[in-house]
């Protein structure tokens, strides 16, 4: 999907195809880049563990507000998003261009619904009154889970569009193996990036009583 | 440039490549001219073409340091307003830094990296070019908040309604280069995003956004060139060690952007969604912006200097006559100056009060990052010694490099002592320090490149007398400028101040850096235009005229499209002057054939994608103006950059085979085409 000169004819220094080489150093810079975000929530939990407060100046917490059972449930589809596409990776490396169709499919169906459960949590906490602009929480929040939203979203648009190149017969071969497994590589670190997502932001929120950064309040105000 | 003279091009382009995409789109394939110009994938064109830019822009960033100087040339003066000259110092030090002097880094990384490791071509030809015109449209974005500063000033937006919203009118960036929050920032309840600065600071973010794609998509290109592509028997202990500081440098860019770009985002949402993230008065925490701001900003330092450290550790050994003393432990320190580098960000913020623990860790870590610096001193100077100099132009400028970075050094290693550093902060010690740095360190640093490889560039010899003029009056100018502002910070002057009274006993001190400042100005005018005019008119020299150590002092000046005609095998550190001077030669792959040398093909979809990000640019900060309807030019940007990386995927990789005059069987030309 890409440009390689010389690539498909050279053997490279290391053995390594240059197509995967350069996304693993994108996903190594990619780390950099949800570290932040992840850190930025994270401090900012801490700091402020009281949650927000919403339109009508209630103190809200956001043990109250996750739906934890529908971020698992999306959470659990993804994860067996990454399991198709292992599947598609393996079938396009035995030339299984039928079977590679199928499984790559349901990753682009499973992405849908992982991408349909973020825009339904999205919008039951705006009406709850979360939002981007009534505090940090919100703040945080939104732009840590959007931005991976948006990485996935890349990863279906892309994962679409390589589906219907693969009926012009022109993916196939070494290269064409080597593009969905590019591909591949971008799904798992998507993939993976979630699962530290659902446990700092989602999870730690519920440990102990009031979660593992306190209320900030002296009694048990949930 | 045109080397089509010797050999047949395209000899069998339709087999490997159809020149037709799916969407019946034809690739361009001119070698000259401007749509060469535009839509080239050769690294040499790519590398030269930085190179211009980045010679213009530190022109105009020359312009706006002279403009500052001259405010300060005497107490109490209005030559600019200081509503004008906050906007000066803001875009001067954006400008040099990431339209200058990072773009020239990037101009030799494009030209030699591949030459010294004997390859032909970087491994993404086209994400080369997309690099280079997301670099060229994002300065644009950035200086084009000038174009609406004027307009502003001479009053032509005043008839708008949307101008009227306006409460401030700073068009073109006021917050320094490092746009603290929260005067970058918003403040204010529920989403208001009352702002305490205009639209130049919104140019500012979507500019910096814009130019960090840039830096990351080359330096994913270079690390992958240089780990993939070396010329067989080019192990990693044999590469030059520019290449090396490039890869080092490259490194430091894909670990250390990504804080900015998350830093710019937020900040971002601040201002147009109005969101919390360093807005005080919502619970946000400016000092946030500080930290993520550093922990890009340091290694930024280390972007900036390794390449000329690589540039220096190239021409000493070749006017030395010595092979370069210590190879490993200057490669090691280079490695590890660019590792400390992630963990001293917090010696900026030592006066925001970060506890004993931090402070303390944060100096000591400071002052270790000096020991892998003055290590290679100590190895430049060691491969000095001995050895029978020779005091050509880039000589000169090297040893003035090491001369003048080591007293930037030295002031370094006071502010990591944080007692000293808070009676320093914000003071002309610091301006002192850090232009020693980046501009008697780096600056001179690529000069001595500019001198140095520049016969191989152009095939043409800079004029020598002109060139130790201007280096003479660059040092001179330089230190005049520079040197006083030591003695103003520690006497308490402040940065960033448009003005100062008389009586504080500043006066003669600032009017002596302002003479500095002209004379500098004047010397770095005169070599730049001792390279231009090179490049068109200069003398013809021959392939190898200094007695070069590497590979590309083998090929013929300018370099064919081709670079190699034969992949080289390389059985040696400084290949090359081995070859001519020792008893280990450079083999050569008989890896053309008859069939020739593979080629990357032209194509017009890197810029096609770049030029989404001009509009998307262009668009943002209108927004933020309030102009009706500018969203829909971000839409469209982002439409035209979807369907440039659209058409680009469909191109499919290319490519022709070029015959060179090894696989035809005539000797390798000395290049006599005329210009």
């Amino acid at each position: 999907m890409s440009d390689t000169a010389a690539a498909h004819e050279a053997p490279t220094s290391t053995g390594i195809d240059h197509k995967k080489l350069i996304m693993w150093l994108f996903l190594a810079s990619d780390c950099m880049f949800f570290g932040t975000l992840i850190s930025t929530h994270l401090l900012y939990r801490k700091l402020y563990p009281a949650g927000f407060t919403d339109a009508e100046g209630h103190q809200r917490f956001i043990q109250n507000l996750f739906n934890i059972e529908l971020t698992s449930f999306s959470t659990f589809i993804l994860l067996m998003s990454s399991f198709l596409m292992a599947l598609a990776v393996s079938a396009m490396h035995k030339g299984q261009i039928k079977s590679f169709r199928r499984n790559v499919l349901g990753v682009i169906f499973f992405g849908l619904i992982f991408l349909g459960c973020q825009v339904f949590e999205f919008t039951h906490f705006y009406h709850q009154g979360l939002t981007i602009q009534n505090s940090v929480l919100g703040s945080t929040f939104y732009v840590l889970t959007g931005t991976h939203g948006t990485h996935v979203a890349i990863g279906v648009l892309w994962l679409i569009l390589m589906y219907f190149y693969s009926f012009t017969g022109k993916l196939g071969g070494h290269m064409g193996a080597l593009d969905v497994e590019v591909a591949g590589l971008y799904w798992h670190f998507v993939d993976i990036v979630w699962i530290i997502i659902f446990t700092a932001v989602y999870l730690v929120e519920y440990l102990g009583p009031n979660g593992i950064w306190g209320t900030g309040l002296p009694a048990v105000a949930k | 440039m045109s080397h089509d003279s010797h050999h047949a091009p395209v000899a069998c382009k339709t087999e490997l490549a159809p020149e037709r995409s799916d969407l019946g789109l034809i690739r361009p394939d001119r070698t000259t001219g401007w749509l060469d110009w535009l839509t080239t994938v050769d690294h040499k064109k790519i590398g030269i073409l930085y190179g211009a830019f980045a010679m213009f822009y530190f022109l105009v960033g020359g312009v706006e340091a002279l403009a500052i100087r001259t405010q300060l040339a005497r107490p109490d003066n209005d030559f600019v307003t200081a509503r004008m000259y906050n906007q000066l110092f803001t875009m001067h030090g954006t400008t040099m830094i990431f339209l200058g002097v990072m773009p020239l880094s990037a101009a030799f990384f494009n030209f030699l990296v591949p030459l010294q490791i004997g390859a032909r071509d970087v491994a993404f030809p086209r994400l080369n070019a997309f690099s280079l015109w997301t670099f060229v449209f994002g300065a644009f974005v950035l200086n084009a908040s000038w174009f609406f500063e004027f307009a502003h000033l001479a009053g032509w937006f005043n008839s708008f309604e949307w101008h009227k919203a306006l409460v401030y009118t700073d068009f073109a960036p006021a917050n320094g280069w490092f746009s603290y929050a929260p005067l970058s920032g918003t403040f204010g309840q529920n989403g208001q995003a009352l702002r305490f600065t205009g639209v130049g600071t919104d140019f500012w973010i979507i500019g910096i956004q814009v130019l960090g794609i840039a830096s990351l998509a080359a330096s994913f290109n270079f690390i992958c060139t240089i780990i993939n592509m070396r010329a067989k028997g080019m192990t990693m202990m044999r590469l030059p060690v520019f290449t090396w500081m490039t890869l080092v440098t490259a490194i430091l860019i894909i670990l250390a952007f990504p804080a900015i770009t998350v830093a710019l985002i937020e900040l971002m949402f601040d201002r147009a969604f109005g969101a919390n993230f360093f807005n005080p008065s919502a619970g946000g925490q400016p000092v946030l912006w500080q930290h993520l701001f550093w922990i890009f900003g340091h290694p930024e330092v280390y972007i900036l200097v390794l390449p000329a450290m690589g540039i220096v550790s190239e021409v000493l050994p070749t006017f030395s006559g010595k092979s370069l003393f210590g190879y490993p432990i200057i490669v090691f320190s280079g490695a590890v100056i660019g590792f400390l580098g992630f963990a001293v960000w917090s010696h900026h913020m030592f006066t925001t009060g970060l506890g004993p623990v931090p402070t303390a860790a944060f100096s000591l870590l400071t002052m270790a990052i000096a020991v892998p610096t003055g290590v290679k001193i100590f190895n430049w100077l060691g491969t000095i010694w001995g050895g029978r100099v020779r005091f050509t132009p880039p000589m000169v400028l090297a040893l003035g490099f090491i001369w003048m970075f080591m007293c930037g050094g030295f002031s370094g290693v006071m502010h990591s002592s944080a007692p000293a550093d808070s009676q320093q902060q914000d003071s002309y010690f610091v301006i002192a320090h850090f232009h020693y740095v980046l501009l008697g360190g780096v600056l001179l640093g690529l000069m001595a490149g500019l001198y140095f490889w520049f016969p191989k560039i152009f095939g043409r010899m800079p004029n020598a007398p002109i060139a130790y003029i201007a280096s003479g009056l660059v040092i001179l100018g330089f230190n005049l400028a520079f040197g006083p502002m030591h003695y103003l910070g520690l006497a308490g002057q402040p940065r960033r101040t448009h003005t100062y009274h008389a009586g504080n006993g500043w006066e003669t001190w600032n009017f002596v850096a302002t003479i500095g400042a002209y004379i500098l100005g004047i010397g770095v005018f005169l070599a730049f235009v001792n390279l231009v005019w090179t490049a068109f008119r200069g003398k013809k020299c021959s392939n190898d005229p200094w007695d070069g150590r590497t590979l590309e002092w083998s090929l013929p000046s300018p370099v064919p499209e081709y670079n190699f005609a034969q992949a080289p095998i390389v059985a040696t550190r400084d290949a090359f002057f081995e070859d001519k001077h020792g008893t280990k030669r450079i083999g050569a792959e008989n890896d053309g054939g008859e069939a020739g040398v593979h080629m990357p093909s032209q194509s017009w979809m890197p810029l096609l994608a770049s030029a989404g990000f001009l509009f998307a640019g262009f668009g943002m900060p209108m927004m933020a103006m309030g102009i009706p309807h500018a969203g829909w030019i971000v839409v469209a940007g982002l439409g035209v950059l979807f369907i440039g990386i659209w058409l680009w995927a469909l191109e499919g990789p290319g490519g022709y085979m070029l015959k060179t005059p090894a696989a035809s069987g005539t000797p390798a030309p000395t290049e006599t085409v005329a210009h």
